[in-house]
């Protein structure tokens, strides 16, 4: 374990850091490498994907919780908020022993939360493993914080939201969020609620019912990736998160009412900005076997991407946008699918609308040309496959799939679904998503 | 420890003289059938399914002539962002499209990599997209327009609005480096980027991208055939004395605690700050300044002793970090960058937002922290477990073979005999404590600095820090007596700022000219 004074990582690694793709196109799945996984009694899953990364492992811990459960009124970031309470330790392991350990295994170490889920990662030398399996399994299972160092964290977490608050995108997002949902809690971002972030530093009690609820074995999946051996692996979780106790409460999340009517709104932002416009529909949540879902995610590309006629004619021809960007995401729930664009000159701003609105009604109504849609699916496979080119990238392209559906065999389904849509399939897709009353339209404008 | 530059111009209006006295030579000279091998650097990594490219001019903004700061990477962006003459820039991206790919450019003072990566299954489409972009750039005004645009709209609104504290760093950069080459940012400035046209752009292609001043990068599974047409291809770049390094000012000097405010409407206040370092990775004490540098402040990194002073303890904001090297776009990195090297580096602190009301206390609390490390240097506890960390860290500095392949470029620049990461390494075996904090000593110093801070309500700071004005802070939440009372020192930490060393400068003003 002690790394001091010799120089135990061979040299040689920092040359032969080189990495496999195993397959191409032509092979029978998408995702290229092989796997193991293994479900413990306690409902706790773990999936290693070996990778030929010499003596590098990397470690992901994915809590199926996010901003998305956050059901309570006034608890909006407690997910995030919780991300950051995880590193402050255990009775076991106080919060400074836990970073002198992870800092002794020169581990790059982070955490992320989204809407869906939150997940904590560490890359390290392949010979720590058991460490890292022992650290980690001991905070899921023993977390134990003061009300103190609670308040402390809730400082640093108003920080991350006064220094994220300067950006236009930020402001876009809370508001059009809250403006587009009226139950379900994607109404507001990972981030949450203003009010509820300044509140934290009252919420101590909620943070402690928060973790016995959602930080349970059956609501966790650990990937490995890496150089390591599976079996090995399993039996070290096996050891250290075997007497995790289940119980995870599924919070009670309200569906969405379909909505009625297009809405609309304008955000006035206090710095300067080229005003932006976001066109948002509610879309549909992500299931690799829908047909539907799958042409959404390519009549995104064929119909706003960089090789679609309007981004050429808005960006590039007329030059009357900075840049067109559109989303079709990957989601629990029925998220918003956007369009978003920041337009030079305000006067332009319901031409705009107005050439998106067009798009859409023609792909509501011409099918797709056969080699363009030919040429996107190409394009959505490489890209993935070409993500895929470290143990980091390769843990972090699986997280949000594997977070969703609880394992990784969603990826060849997907991509299986995606080759068999046709053109009248995208047609179908954008009637059925891009209609007008499930739309809602944000203007944000900066100061003159 | 620069050995690479052989030729040096002394500034940049005598470097254009010179491209013109020398004009003749490049009509003269005898064409190169190849790029000499000497000017390839390859990484072969064969069990890799895609193929890394990274074009290296020598060139950077510090050769942007005066009046028109930005030239270089609106050039740059006007070969990968742009019409080719045998394919329109629509053209490009259907062709790049269904291949997942595409090539972009970076510039820096210093440095101009053209870059690129593709799946092996493509090459064959791929390569001939990427020497067109170098070799046969169309310079279209549509695209020169849009550009300009982007680049306008990146200064005028996005640095000086959306993210404060990138607009401190932008601005200590700018100020420490002010009336040298280096003291414009690469995009350059509004009045500049407004007077540069398709005239200028060709005349400093013409300038600065020859064959000599190239240096080309490959990496992953290629064929040594493929290597063969880059160098044949490459070669018919203009052929001429390097023009892209100039003979560097001296290292600006800083007298006494300078202060520039930037007055806005914000939620919080950014603080940057720093000055000029001669040290350079490939130097013995670099690598032992790196070890004091990862214990104060490792950049996003929760085990640095200013992170745990000032975000763990107290909760004044997201984050805390120290630099011997240029980090830029810190905020969405996790790791150091590639690429972005100099011969000019500054000390570096970035501290994140923290409320107005605690502002004058995290900078007192900061620089504290900081006088106590330039003060007594790392303890021996300290100093073995910031080396223990590293030892693995640097492994995660390299992960890919693009990475790998733009730290060799960096060597090259460095004039590195043999690998930066790896000299690191051997380096971390041996190095002891005594070498770190002479380091310290021979590097760091408290009393002359250049402080960036984004704020509102300008005038009360100016008079609080001028007149040394005692700033507690009352925390949200409660806090141990041991903090409190240390807080009570912090609150009254005597900074010796001048009145004349302290600037308040609207935020419209930034980035003007």
């Amino acid at each position: 374990m002690d790394l001091s004074g010799k120089y135990s990582i061979p040299l040689v690694l920092l040359c032969l850091f080189s990495f496999i793709l195993a397959a191409s196109l032509a092979s029978a799945g998408t995702f290229p490498f092989a796997y193991e996984q293994q479900t413990l009694p306690n409902g706790l899953k773990v999936i290693a994907v070996p990778l030929d990364t010499p003596g590098l492992i990397t470690y992901f811990s994915i809590v199926r919780t996010g901003s998305r459960d956050e059901v309570e009124p006034g608890r909006s970031g407690y997910a995030h908020f919780f991300e950051h309470m995880m590193f402050r330790g255990t009775k076991n392991l106080p919060g400074p022993e836990y970073d002198r350990i992870v800092t002794g295994l020169g581990a790059n170490s982070n955490a992320f939360t989204t809407d869906d889920f939150t997940a904590y990662h560490l890359t390290f030398p392949q010979k720590d493993l058991e460490t890292v399996v022992k650290i980690e399994s001991d905070r899921f299972q023993n977390l134990s914080y003061e009300k103190q160092a609670f308040q402390t964290e809730a400082g640093a977490v108003y920080g991350e939201y006064r220094k994220s608050v300067s950006s236009p995108f930020m402001i876009l997002e809370e508001k059009l969020l809250d403006a587009a949902f009226d139950k379900h809690t994607y109404k507001h971002t990972t981030m949450g609620f203003e009010a509820d972030v300044k509140a934290m530093p009252e919420g101590y009690d909620y943070s402690l019912s928060f973790f016995k609820r959602f930080y349970r074995p059956e609501n966790v999946v650990i990937l490995i990736t890496g150089d390591v051996q599976p079996k090995a692996a399993f039996a070290l979780v096996e050891k250290y998160y075997g007497d995790w106790k289940p119980g995870y409460e599924p919070p009670k999340i309200t569906p969405e009412p379909p909505q009625q009517a297009p809405r609309s709104g304008e955000i006035a932002y206090s710095g300067r900005t080229l005003p932006i416009l976001c066109i948002a529909y509610k879309g549909a949540a992500f299931d690799p076997g829908d047909k539907d879902y799958a042409a959404a995610r390519l009549l995104n590309e064929l119909a706003f991407g960089e090789t679609s006629e309007l981004h050429k004619k808005l960006v590039l021809r007329e030059q009357t946008v900075e840049f067109l960007a559109a989303d079709v995401p990957v989601n629990r729930d029925m998220p918003l699918f956007t369009i978003a664009s920041m337009v030079k000159e305000e006067k332009d701003i319901a031409a705009v609308r107005g050439e998106i609105y067009k798009t859409i009604e023609r792909f509501q109504t011409t099918p797709v040309d056969a080699q363009k849609l030919a040429d996107v699916k190409k394009r959505m496979k490489y890209g993935f496959l070409m993500d895929l080119d470290s143990s980091d990238n390769v843990a972090e392209a699986l997280a949000r799939i594997v977070a969703l559906t609880g394992g990784i065999e969603a990826i060849d389904m997907f991509y299986d679904t995606l080759e068999t849509v046709a053109a009248d399939d995208i047609r179908r897709a954008a009637e059925k998503f891009y209609r007008p009353d499930r739309r809602t339209v944000m203007v944000l404008k900066g100061e003159k | 420890m620069i050995t690479d530059f052989k030729f040096q111009i002394c500034n940049c209006r005598f470097a254009i003289a010179f491209l013109l006295l020398t004009a003749a030579f490049a009509q003269t000279a005898e064409p190169l059938k190849m790029i000499p091998a000497s000017q390839v650097i390859a990484l072969p990594a064969a069990k890799d399914p895609t193929v890394c490219f990274r074009l290296w001019f020598k060139v950077g903004s510090q050769n942007d002539p005066p009046g028109k700061e930005g030239l270089a990477a609106l050039t740059a962006a006007m070969l990968t962002e742009a019409s080719t003459k045998r394919n329109t820039y629509e053209q490009i991206l259907d062709k790049l499209s269904p291949m997942a790919a595409g090539y972009s450019s970076s510039v820096g003072v210093e440095m101009t990599v053209i870059s690129g990566r593709i799946h092996k299954d493509n090459l064959k489409e791929y390569v001939p997209l990427l020497m067109q972009a170098v070799l046969e750039p169309a310079f279209k005004q549509e695209d020169l327009d849009r550009i300009k645009s982007s680049t306008l709209n990146h200064l005028e609104n996005t640095l000086r609005y959306s993210s404060d504290e990138e607009l401190a760093k932008a601005e200590l950069y700018n100020t420490i480096f002010a009336h040298t080459n280096y003291g414009h940012l690469p995009e350059g400035t509004i009045a500049s980027v407004k007077s540069i046209d398709l005239g200028n752009i060709r005349a400093f292609y013409r300038g600065h991208y020859t064959l000599e001043n190239l240096v080309i990068g490959i990496g992953g599974d290629y064929s040594p055939e493929l290597v063969e047409q880059l160098r044949t291809l490459l070669a018919s770049l203009p052929h001429r004395p390097p023009s892209g390094m100039l003979i560097l000012p001296p290292q600006p000097k800083i007298h006494g605690i300078h202060v520039k405010i930037i007055e806005k409407k914000c939620e919080s206040t950014a603080i940057s700050l720093g000055f000029p370092i001669g040290a350079h990775r490939g130097a013995k004490d670099w690598y032992a300044l790196a070890v004091a540098n990862s214990w104060l402040g490792e950049h996003r990194n929760s085990s640095s002793h200013l992170y745990q002073a000032l975000r763990e303890a107290r909760g004044l904001n997201y984050g805390d970090y120290t630099y011997i090297e240029n980090f830029p776009n810190g905020g969405a990195l996790q790791m150091p960058p590639a690429n972005v090297a100099r011969r000019q580096q500054i000390f570096e602190m970035w501290i994140r937002p923290v409320p107005h009301a605690a502002r004058h206390f995290a900078l007192r609390a900061a620089l504290r922290e900081f006088k106590r490390v330039v003060d007594s240097g790392l303890t021996e506890q300290q100093f073995l477990a910031t080396r223990k960390f590293l030892q693995s860290y640097i492994l995660h500095y390299a992960p890919t073979t693009m990475v790998r392949l733009a730290y060799a470029l960096d060597d090259r620049f460095y004039g590195i005999d043999g690998s930066h990461l790896e000299l690191f390494a051997n380096r971390l075996n041996d190095v002891t404590l005594d070498e770190v904090n002479a380091a310290i000593k021979k590097y760091w110093q408290c009393e002359n600095l250049q402080i960036v801070i984004v704020t509102e309500n300008a005038k009360a700071l100016k008079e609080a820090l001028v007149n040394n004005s005692p700033s507690p802070y009352a925390y949200p939440a409660p806090k141990p007596k041991s903090l409190l009372k240390e807080d009570e020192e912090i609150e009254k930490y005597p900074l010796s700022i001048e009145a004349e060393n302290l600037t308040i400068v609207p935020v419209t003003e930034v980035f003007e000219k």
